[in-house]
């Protein structure tokens, strides 16, 4: 009966460990589409409202899902403090821990927060491509891991099963 | 506004700035210019900053800003987005928080037509500080009332004299009610920003109670959109400079507002010959001249004429403000 019992945990071990690794892989998908969908928000606050970096954010928080909401909102209103931190440092600080909750590598974090190092350009058409490098840059990286993902998650669950089981048969 | 100078600046060199901070009262213009001394404008006198952030009068141990910084300063200055500030750099000012305006120069990108589309390598900066001096205007508004009747004043000046201070108190008095007359509705064309000090289209100063701002827009235009939309009794607008502001004056005076404007000169004749037009065209617009200058390093209304007068000597109406 403990066998049996032991048999059946150590298999929904295995299966769960490949599971959560398929999440991994979609998880990141995911998490890369929602900061596009931010940058396109951001993108589209400079293209239309012609409002400065700190206020577009300010604006798209009320748009966007927790926890990017809040931290967002926090960028707005540290802005608005004025107390001398450039936009940049702010951006990074306020946004470290939404994007630290995401399954997300460090380069898809740099990516972006790429379009925060280049500000300062007169021309609005400017600014919007910096932004537009940081979408373009993580649409890439999601496409090749979509490319990738299929087989990878189909084998990671395979393997949790294939694995619970050599484990079971190595101890029984 | 207590030390919102300090607010111009980034972090990292808010400590260089604090004295100036804590003088902001009596300091009229910032002078940065790439790979030049940080020049201060105080009281009418020139004073330089020392790398400490402490005044000197030796150019020698003055701090001489980098390009770096002074991008970084307008940089902050643009909230990090230049581009959402592009129609102000084209007119050559910036107004920020607290009213101040900054004045840039640098290489202008020119559109085919010869106008300016934009400047880049902005290497110049002047700030100039804004100051709102409530009760200016306390000496020169009983001779602005007959019988609690508000007149059309022109205010004449050489630059720096306070005219815009003059001016924006005046306004504030007028559209608050003051013991010479009851409180009236005021509209100000802010074309460059000065008067209002508006950021975000609302007035850093206090201009009264009613009165209405147009910020940034032309004042010719201007005069004409708050006339429609707002019924204004009395308008006023800074620093007349085209004969368009005048036709647009005119026609506001015909519709029965009362007008107060300042005017760059050093006299009436001097203003009469600018503009090209008689005296008398003057006087169907206005009932009072005031001429400012500087005595002593102080702003001083020299002379008020009415409408009639000329060249009245001071019968000891000199005020200072």
């Amino acid at each position: 009966m403990f066998r049996i019992l032991g048999g059946c945990m150590i298999f929904s071990g295995c299966l769960g460990l490949g599971i959560w690794y398929r999440y991994q892989l979609t998880g990141r998908i995911k998490a890369l589409r929602e900061l596009q969908n931010i940058l396109e928000l951001l993108a589209g606050e400079v293209r239309y409202g012609r409002a400065t970096l700190p206020e577009c954010c300010g604006h798209i928080a009320r748009y966007l899902p927790p926890p990017f909401d809040e931290a967002f909102a926090g960028i707005g209103s540290r802005m608005a403090e004025n107390t001398g931190v450039s936009f940049g440092t702010v951006f990074r600080e306020e946004t470290e821990r939404s994007l630290a909750m995401l399954p997300l590598k460090e380069e898809d974090r740099e990516n972006f927060l790429r379009f925060t190092t280049k500000t300062g350009f007169a021309d609005g058409q400017m600014q919007l491509r910096t932004i537009e490098q940081s979408m373009e840059l993580l649409r890439a990286t999601e496409e090749q891991q979509a490319g990738e993902n299929a087989e990878r998650c189909r084998m990671a669950v395979g393997l949790g099963a294939m694995g619970g089981l050599l484990l079971i048969l190595v101890l029984i | 506004m207590e030390n919102s100078i300090l607010q111009l600046f980034p972090f990292h060199s808010r400590q260089l700035w604090q004295q100036a901070a804590m003088e902001q009262e009596h300091i009229q213009e910032i002078r940065l210019r790439a790979g030049r001394p940080v020049i201060l404008y105080m009281e009418g006198r020139e004073t330089y900053l020392t790398a400490r952030g402490a005044f000197t009068d030796s150019f020698r141990q003055a701090r001489i800003i980098t390009e770096k910084e002074l991008e970084e300063t307008l940089e902050h200055i643009c909230h990090y987005s230049p581009y959402a500030f592009e129609e102000e750099l084209r007119r050559g000012f910036v107004t920020v928080a607290g009213g101040h305006r900054v004045g840039v120069a640098g290489q202008a990108v020119l559109e085919a037509d010869g106008s300016v589309r934009t400047l880049k390598n902005i290497a110049f900066l002047n700030i100039r500080v804004s100051h709102q001096r409530k009760g200016a205007a306390d000496s020169v508004l009983p001779e602005l009332y007959t019988q609690g009747m508000l007149k059309s004043a022109l205010i004449i000046s050489p630059p720096g004299c306070g005219k815009t201070t003059l001016l924006r108190d005046l306004i504030r008095q007028i559209s608050d009610g003051n013991a010479w007359g009851r409180g009236m509705t005021v509209g100000v064309v802010d074309e460059r920003s000065e008067l209002a000090g508006a950021f975000l289209g609302r007035p850093q100063n206090d201009m009264g109670m009613r009165t209405d701002v147009l910020d940034g827009c032309p004042k010719e235009t201007g005069m004409l959109l708050l006339l429609r939309s707002m019924s204004p009794q009395v308008i006023a607008i800074d620093e007349l400079g085209s004969d368009g502001e005048l036709r647009a004056l005119g026609q506001a005076s015909a519709c029965g507002c009362r007008i107060l404007a300042t005017v760059h000169g050093e006299s009436r004749e001097d203003v009469e010959r600018r503009f090209g037009r008689e005296p008398a065209f003057w006087e169907r617009m206005f009932d009072l001249f005031l001429l400012l200058g500087r005595e002593k390093g102080k702003c001083v209304i020299k002379q008020i004429e009415k409408r009639g007068e000329r060249h009245v000597q001071n019968s000891g109406r000199l005020y200072d403000f």
